[in-house]
């Protein structure tokens, strides 16, 4: 796990990050994500729903002993992480609709994760009481919103500072995601090299399968291929430090080394299967945008 | 010819707003319009520049006089420019073009206007042409002059940036991303003539005494040499004198005083190389104390999304591809600018649909002008007092005649079609250096526009066709935009284009270029085109050959080459019939 000083540091990175996402946006940019409400409410489902349901599935299929299972369902039962609105915007995606996802879930977290993981945890036969801390929510939303209207309001002053900030914001989002991979694996390897297929058909596919059945689930709900994307990369990137802390909260030091290896093989895999899906979506939005560019007046039914 | 009868339908479309007559400039040339602006304007913003990632530069009209200044001392005193002299200027949409552009009229220069994506072979004919002396061109381009300087008498090449006269910290950025990941600074070419950037040129400029001698410039006196192609491949220089462009200037404000104003923003994403942006934005609004929002390059149309969100822009002005790209935006067609009063269409037909969809999404208009480099270039505009007329480019601007006449030159009866002939005090002095093009274009002062066009009885003009472009089947004429318009209507069809070919039978027959429409499930074949065209149109005017195509020729700014199709005709028939 990374340091107590790498934890702040990460912290302002993804501060300075967020006043760059912040000021490639204006407040259009929400009333848009507004403007189709149910973009946000599909991905809340493709969040709350199917993403849990994935972990369990998973859990049983692959026969994973119980503490894994708590660890699997604690990622799958996550609200999104604030990585996915970087990888939001790299993809071209609906940036807005990022932010209000992650922002919303995050807040729906406090009730909803206790409820799914109890339910859950049920069914699959490891119940136990688990507290999402209200206080800790909070300074999730305060990490992500606040730089975000601070950018917002630095572009609304200057564009030229805000367009700076911007470009050294995703300047930062590069550093980070080089810089979660780079410094994870050196210290991690030990690990990788102990750990059975199966877990890692279980971290892998939570990210990757979420992210594929939330673009279907939100297509089939008449997501736009953009927004569809956008909730897909929202649906897969779960907030693994999340898990983390609840973790640490809800177990005792003998029990977390287990519940915690999946979560942990979690956060490093999500970064490099992000990477490649954003790099893969980033390519559809931009051949789209040259479609519509070149496209053939609409006609008005 | 002398029996055209100076009828005037249209003026009842003037209403209360505009008045009839034309009010003359109170310019005798532009250098006075310049400088007068820039006094009474001087603390306004003039220009600001937008990069696709929003960063951006302003320039007041105080800075665009006093660095307009500099530039002229520089072409007088540095390059040793004579009055009359021709200034080539090679440059996207920037801060620069303007220091250079009124630079170069203070001079008392001949302004050459550069499409800076010229290839080297079109810059050598266009400067050699013109006797170009100095150039101003585009850090970005000069990778062409090596061949080309040594073939031509410039005696003094000026480099500016994108980012020119951008604040310190976005320049350096913009400079380093041209330099290190787009690259597309290519090295600076060894050219034996001296070259400097443009800052450097103001700065020795500053050194000499101003040039204010530009009293002297009348309004006969020649200000623009704008090349234009023609059908002809070869392209011409159109000669505009300083009236030609301040009487524009007064034509244009006739028709748009009403909504025009010193607060105006304009988008300015069309080339101002090209006559059409240049009069209708950057003089037109320059003249009032308005700002423009360059663009340096619209496309994709995403370019443009941080111009229009971070200013308050009021007009824009565009042509179809544009208008129409624009509005398949989600972030525009969602929330279109509020604070628009109108937009302008020129540069080639706007599509009716495209008008409707505007009008629904923004509740302003798209008002459409027709005009023609030859005549600075605005020859007749939508007012916008009246009803929207769908298709028709509106009625001839104040102080403009125009007739309908036949191959004969003799009018044609009310309502049919006839060759466009303009007269004003905006048509050209000629073409540079080619009294036989001169003489064959422009008679007794009614400039020959080529395109056929029909008048309504409330005198709304209606553009039919090019008259090159006729394709003459047995006999019949055929006017490829009406195919093109029945094709257009096929959805699997993205875009098409018709010319003629030799036929042994029939002398010419028609052939449609399509191009496959991609958002469309089904294929397109040949004999869909056909089948399709025999249900709308008569036997003579269907296609005899449908040729399948991924994409069209096309202009910087969209408009369809039917030329270079007719020159693939030619080449495939060479010797054949």
């Amino acid at each position: 796990m990374l340091t107590e000083l790498e934890t702040t540091l990460l912290g302002i990175m993804m501060m300075v990050i967020m006043l760059g996402m912040g000021a490639s946006m204006t407040p259009r940019d929400f009333l848009i994500a507004f403007r189709k409400p149910k973009g946000i409410l599909v991905g809340l489902v493709s969040q709350f729903a199917v993403m849990p349901f994935l972990g369990f599935l998973l859990a049983v299929l692959l026969g994973l002993p119980p503490a894994l299972v708590v660890g699997l369902l604690l990622i799958a039962c996550m609200p999104g992480g604030t990585t996915s609105n970087i990888f939001a915007y790299f993809s071209k995606g609906v940036l807005a609709l990022s932010i209000m996802m992650t922002t919303v879930s995050t807040m729906a977290a406090v009730v909803m994760v206790p409820v799914l993981l109890s339910f859950f945890g049920g069914l699959a036969g490891v119940g136990a009481d688990y507290v999402i801390p209200p206080g800790n929510v909070a300074q999730i939303l305060a990490v992500l919103l606040v730089p975000t209207m601070l950018g917002m309001i630095l572009r609304r002053m200057n564009p030229n500072v805000g367009a700076t900030v911007e470009l050294i914001g995703s300047f930062m989002g590069v550093v980070v995601i080089l810089f979660l991979i780079i410094s994870w694996v050196p210290r991690n390897y030990q690990l990788l090299l102990d750990t059975p297929a199966p877990i890692y058909a279980a971290t892998i596919g939570i990210g990757l399968i979420g992210m594929l059945f939330g673009y279907w689930v939100a297509r089939g709900l008449g997501q736009d291929t953009n927004r569809a994307r956008t909730i897909s990369l929202e649906t897969g990137i779960q907030n693994g430090p999340l898990a983390v802390l609840v973790i640490t909260l809800s177990f005792t030091a003998a029990q977390q080394q287990a519940v915690l290896l999946i979560p942990v093989l979690y956060s490093l895999f999500i970064v490099l299967s992000s990477t490649a899906v954003m790099l893969w979506y980033r390519r559809s939005a931009t051949r789209e945008a040259l479609a519509r560019d070149a496209a053939k007046v609409i006609q008005d039914a | 010819m002398n029996n055209i009868a100076p009828d005037r339908p249209w003026l009842a479309a003037y209403g209360s707003d505009i008045s009839p007559m034309l009010a003359p400039s109170p310019y005798a040339n532009l250098a006075e319009l310049v400088q007068d602006a820039c006094t009474k304007f001087a603390r306004n913003k003039a220009f600001t520049c937008v990069v696709p990632n929003g960063m951006s530069g302003t320039h007041t009209f105080a800075q665009v006089g006093k660095l307009s200044d500099e530039f002229a001392s520089f072409l007088r005193h540095e390059c040793g420019l004579k009055r009359g002299a021709r200034v080539a200027v090679q440059l996207p949409n920037g801060l620069a073009y303007p220091v250079a552009a009124f630079g170069a009229f203070k001079a008392g220069c001949v302004l050459v206007n550069t499409n800076p994506l010229y290839t080297a072979s079109e810059m050598t004919h266009q400067f050699n042409d013109a006797g170009v002396e100095v150039l101003v061109i585009s850090d970005m381009f000069t990778d062409k002059l090596a061949e080309v300087i040594p073939q031509t008498g410039i005696r003094h090449v000026v480099l500016a940036g994108v980012p020119e006269f951008f604040p310190r910290v976005p320049e350096f950025i913009i400079r380093s991303v041209q330099k290190v990941w787009t690259r597309s600074l290519p090295p600076l070419p060894k050219l034996g003539v001296p070259v400097l950037r443009i800052r450097e040129a103001l700065r020795k400029g500053r050194a000499h005494p101003k040039v204010t001698d530009w009293d002297v410039l009348k309004p006969n006196d020649l200000a623009l040499l704008q090349y234009t192609g023609g059908t002809t491949g070869v392209a011409k220089g159109a000669m505009l004198s300083h009236g030609n462009i301040l009487a524009n200037l007064e034509q244009v404000r006739a028709m748009g005083s009403h909504h025009m104003t010193g607060k105006d923003c304009v988008l300015t994403a069309l080339p101002v190389y090209h006559i059409f942006a240049f009069t209708a934005n950057l003089m037109t609004f320059f003249a009032l104390g308005a700002r423009n929002i360059l663009v340096p390059s619209p496309r994709p149309v995403q370019n443009i999304q941080r111009a229009l969100e971070n200013y308050p822009v009021t007009w824009i002005t565009g042509v179809n591809t544009l208008f129409n790209g624009l509005m398949n935006e989600e972030w525009f067609a969602a929330y279109p600018p509020k604070t628009l009063t109108a937009a302008i269409a020129g540069g080639t037909a706007l599509h009716g649909a495209v008008a409707e969809r505007w009008q629904k999404i923004t509740g302003t208009r798209v008002a459409e002008g027709y005009g023609l480099t030859e005549s600075s270039p605005l020859v007749t505009f939508n007012p916008l007092e009246q009803p929207m007329r769908a298709g028709s480019i509106g009625v001839p601007v104040p102080g403009t005649e125009v007739a309908l006449v036949d191959d004969n030159a003799d009018p044609v009866d009310d309502g049919q079609p006839g060759e466009l002939l303009v007269k004003g005090p905006q048509i050209m002095l000629g073409y540079w250096n080619r009294p036989d093009d001169t003489a064959k274009t422009v008679q007794n002062g009614w400039l020959f526009t080529g395109d056929v066009a029909t008048m309504d009885e409330d005198g709304y003009l209606r553009i039919v066709d090019r008259k090159k472009d006729m394709v003459l089947v047995s006999g019949f004429n055929v006017y490829p935009n009406e195919v093109e318009d029945c094709l257009a209507k096929l959805p699997t069809v993205l875009e098409a284009a018709v010319v003629g070919t030799p036929d042994a039978k029939s002398g010419e027959a028609v052939r449609a270029y399509v191009v496959r429409n991609p958002d469309q499930p089904d294929e397109l074949t040949k004999q869909d085109v056909i089948a399709h065209c025999r249900k709308y149109l008569a036997a003579y005017k269907v296609p005899r050959s449908v040729i399948i195509r991924d994409e069209l020729p096309k202009s910087p700014i969209g408009k369809i080459l039917r030329k270079d199709l007719k020159a693939e005709v030619r080449a495939e028939f060479a010797g054949k019939v």
